[in-house]
């Protein structure tokens, strides 16, 4: 909701899913320019719902940036293994998710992705 | 009486003066025989000894020990000053004396014309005296002595009187050797019973300090003027323990000495060397150039010298398996004789003695103090490990047998690698201190003992002949520091997601290049209102565990109708349920409850939000109410997730979460079913658990029955 708000705010259009199911169906059918996925969510948590996207064709090449409580190094890295390129640790501030989401859509229409990808692991601490 | 007087060719006179002479003869004969010490002896000889022999002086001197020298004993008649002059001479000397101590033949001198003719050297010395006889003391060859006999005037001494003197001679000489013995086998008696006595303390006690102490008591003055007893202390240093004399004074006089002149451990005399050397040091006649060299040039020192009239000293050491552990020092002084061989030998059977019970009480107090340190570490917690330096185990206390899983019997005298195969990496990671250095914080190392995962909080001491360790099991510890530090993480996570939907919402609704519909506003002012709720919800939960913990929770125990509670709690429940969750009750039996109300309806709101927070798949919420056996149970089961068996009793432990990475999207303190069973237990309930995973959970109250 917040995020939504704040995205479309920035310009973006937005379209919410409410969890991993209906989300994957989502992504299939609507085939978005970049997925904001929750880890935590009821039902399958979101490194599955990755992990899902990424053996589906249809879907393997929509970048994915994570929406995280957790930063650590494993966190990392199984984000960067399930096909992230970026990942927003909550709490972070929505006025801000729009600015940050619109970077890491410029670096990639720059074809930035494999950097963004390695930055997963070793780049830049902060991504809020 | 032996001697044959021949009566017939003597005139009257002559025989009356014979049989004079033979009745004073008769009495010497008689007082030698009554004669004990060899004191009593020459006061016969030179008595009665001399008014028989009609001498006007005698003199009696003993051949010395080397015989070298004739030493002079008494004389009676004679000037003062003889015994400045003649008072020990050689045998060589050319003297009368020595002329029969060289000879052995009795030697007769009529004039003193005749005594300058064989010994010129004395032409124009001596008393007045004329006659001289000088008769060796001899026993079966064996000469002790000589005595010397002067008279008045020039003497024709006939055969008669010659053989009389002879005789006398013989008869003092057999007194003398007969209380010399008698002396001797006294002293030795003596000996012999000090030494019982002193061997009997010294075995007494085994406080050696004060053993040792009554010894150098016992001592004086039977043994020496002063007896003193010295130590080596742990440090190198000399203490002195026991000053024994006669006199307490005297005693005070020598601490003060020793306070002022310590002893220096180079001293090259005295206590110093025969500690240093082991060796013992006697002094029979004290030289006078020791004493000087002992004085220099302290004048103070030499007044308290002169004062202590040193003339023989004793000191030998006190020693046991090799080890010289003091010294003992016996003098002699003011009063008592010049020490000789014999009590030399005694000092030395003393000391040795006093040394053995000196090691003894020693090696005892070690002992106990061992056994002792054993019963102390066998009491403490800690695990005490003593490794000898090759590594072998000497110490391994119930603690550390406990720790690693190995009994004492098992581990001892064997290598600690051995016993602990995981020690090397262990002690690897413990810094070795010295003694008396500061012990560093422990290290907290984990280790697998027996097959078990251990965490160890160890710290270890080098003392040269080994290393100590000691070792704590922090498993339990570290765990609730886990515990505690995860609940850290949850807590402050709980109450953040809360802040930041908040804090969202309040710098969305802020945005100025925003436009929000009034759905939007109305959207986040819920979401607010929601989040503070539930921030407000986690913060109270956090409380009433403390609560819980430091035992301050009140309760109202009162008579309440479960059913008006239950239906209260699914009430609130509907008013936010997610979609897909239905709600039943379900009253098969009801009865009154005792239980605090506000309480119990604070459990069961936390088991009826778990219930739909872990039915994430929607499904029934069911609370149904049953009664039998004086008991009321209140069930709470859904058709969620359930949990795994193996969790099933830990989810009840304080922090303890079922998803601690929240992977599956509910959050939560870890506190909810924590304090759910407290309350319930002190409400004199039980709260049990049954589930299936994957079919669903059923939490069950059971409360006691009100009338």
């Amino acid at each position: 909701m917040l995020c939504r708000i704040n995205l479309a705010a920035s310009g973006m259009e937005v379209l919410e899913a409410e969890d991993g199911t209906n989300g994957i169906e989502l992504a299939r059918k609507e085939r978005p320019d970049l997925i904001l996925l929750d880890v935590m969510m009821p039902g399958i948590d979101g490194w599955e719902v990755a992990r899902r996207l990424a053996r589906d064709e249809e879907t393997s090449d929509i970048p994915i940036v994570f929406l995280t409580a957790r930063v650590g190094l494993e966190d990392r890295q199984l984000g960067e293994q399930v096909g992230g390129v970026g990942y927003v640790v909550k709490p972070f501030d929505p006025v801000e998710i729009g600015r940050v989401i619109e970077s890491v859509l410029t670096r990639l229409e720059r074809g930035e992705r494999e950097q963004l990808r390695r930055e997963m692991t070793h780049g830049p601490e902060e991504r809020t | 009486m032996t001697q044959s007087v021949n009566t017939e060719s003597l005139s009257l006179e002559e025989l009356s003066d014979a049989y004079e002479r033979a009745n004073r003869f008769h009495r010497v004969t008689e007082h030698l025989a009554g004669a004990l010490t060899p004191q009593q002896v020459l006061d016969v000889i030179l008595t009665e000894g001399l008014r028989a022999a009609e001498a006007r002086a005698g003199a009696i001197g003993l051949v010395t020990d080397d015989g070298k020298a004739i030493e002079l004993l008494a004389q009676s008649g004679y000037r003062g000053d003889v015994f400045e002059k003649y008072g020990r001479f050689s045998v060589d000397a050319d003297l009368p004396m020595s002329h029969v101590a060289r000879t052995g033949e009795p030697l007769f001198l009529e004039s003193r014309a005749e005594r300058n003719k064989l010994f010129p050297t004395l032409e124009g010395q001596g008393e007045n005296g004329h006659a001289i006889a000088v008769l060796p003391l001899a026993l079966e060859g064996r000469l002790l002595g000589v005595i010397a006999l002067s008279f008045g005037e020039n003497m024709s001494f006939s055969e008669e009187r010659r053989r009389m003197k002879v005789t006398l001679a013989r008869q003092a000489a057999q007194a003398l050797e007969r209380a010399r013995l008698y002396a001797a086998e006294q002293t030795a008696r003596q000996r012999l019973a000090f030494m019982a006595e002193a061997s009997e303390l010294l075995s007494s006690s085994l406080d050696y300090e004060q053993t040792l102490k009554q010894v150098a008591q016992l001592a004086v003055p039977r043994l020496a003027d002063w007896c003193a007893i010295d130590m080596v202390m742990p440090n190198g240093e000399i203490q002195r323990l026991a000053v024994a004399h006669e006199d307490p004074e005297k005693v005070r006089w020598a601490y003060e000495l020793q306070e002022r002149y310590p002893p220096d451990p180079d001293d090259p005399h005295g206590v110093a060397q025969v500690i240093r050397s082991g060796q013992p040091e006697f002094f029979p006649d004290l030289p006078e150039e020791l004493l000087e060299e002992l004085i220099g040039d302290d004048d103070e020192l030499r007044r308290i010298v002169d004062e202590l009239g040193l003339r023989a000293s004793i000191c030998v050491p006190l020693s046991a398996r090799g080890r010289t552990l003091g010294a003992l020092t016996l003098i002699a002084a003011e009063k008592h004789p010049v020490f000789d061989q014999a009590d030399f030998e005694l000092a030395v059977e003393l000391a040795r003695r006093a040394g053995i019970a000196v090691d003894n009480s020693r090696l005892f107090q070690e002992a106990e103090k061992g056994a002792n340190a054993a019963r102390a570490l066998a009491y403490v917690a800690d695990g005490v490990v003593l490794l000898d330096r090759a590594g072998f185990v000497r110490h391994w206390n119930p603690a550390v047998a406990l720790i690693m899983g190995v009994d004492e019997e098992e581990a001892l005298g064997l290598r600690v690698e051995a016993v602990v195969p995981a020690w090397d990496s262990l002690s690897s990671h413990v810094p070795l201190v010295r003694p008396g250095e500061a012990i560093g914080r422990p290290v907290t190392v984990p280790m697998v003992a027996q097959g078990r995962e251990l965490w160890v909080s160890a710290s270890g001491v080098d003392f040269g002949e080994g290393t100590v360790y000691a070792l704590r099991d922090v498993t339990d510890e570290r765990a609730l520091e886990k515990t505690r530090s995860d609940f850290v993480a949850t807590a402050s996570h709980e109450l953040r997601t809360p802040l930041a939907a908040i804090y969202g919402a309040v710098r969305t609704l802020r945005r100025e290049d925003l436009e929000l519909s009034a759905e939007d506003n109305a959207t986040f002012l819920e979401i607010m209102e929601a989040e503070s709720l539930r921030l407000a919800q986690i913060v109270d939960q956090i409380l009433v565990a403390g609560q819980i913990d430091a035992d301050a929770v009140d309760f109202d125990l009162e008579t309440c109708d479960p059913v008006e509670l239950a239906e209260g709690v699914l009430e609130s429940a509907a008013l936010h349920l997610p979609d897909g969750i239905s709600l039943h009750i379900d009253k098969k039996g009801t009865r009154p409850i005792i239980c605090d109300a506000n309480k119990l309806r604070q459990v069961l709101v936390n088991l009826v939000d778990n219930a739909i927070k872990y039915s994430p798949e929607g499904g029934d919420v069911e609370i149904r109410l049953d009664a039998h056996n004086g008991e009321c149970l209140i069930q709470i089961a859904d058709e969620g997730l359930g949990i795994p068996s193996s969790e099933r009793e830990r989810i009840f432990e304080k922090f303890y979460r079922l998803d601690p990475h929240q992977t599956r999207g509910v959050g939560g303190t870890g506190l909810g079913l924590y304090i759910c069973r407290e309350l319930v237990e002190r409400m004199n309930g039980r709260l049990e658990v049954e589930s299936e995973p994957g079919k669903g959970s059923r939490f069950t109250v059971r409360l006691p029955a009100g009338v």
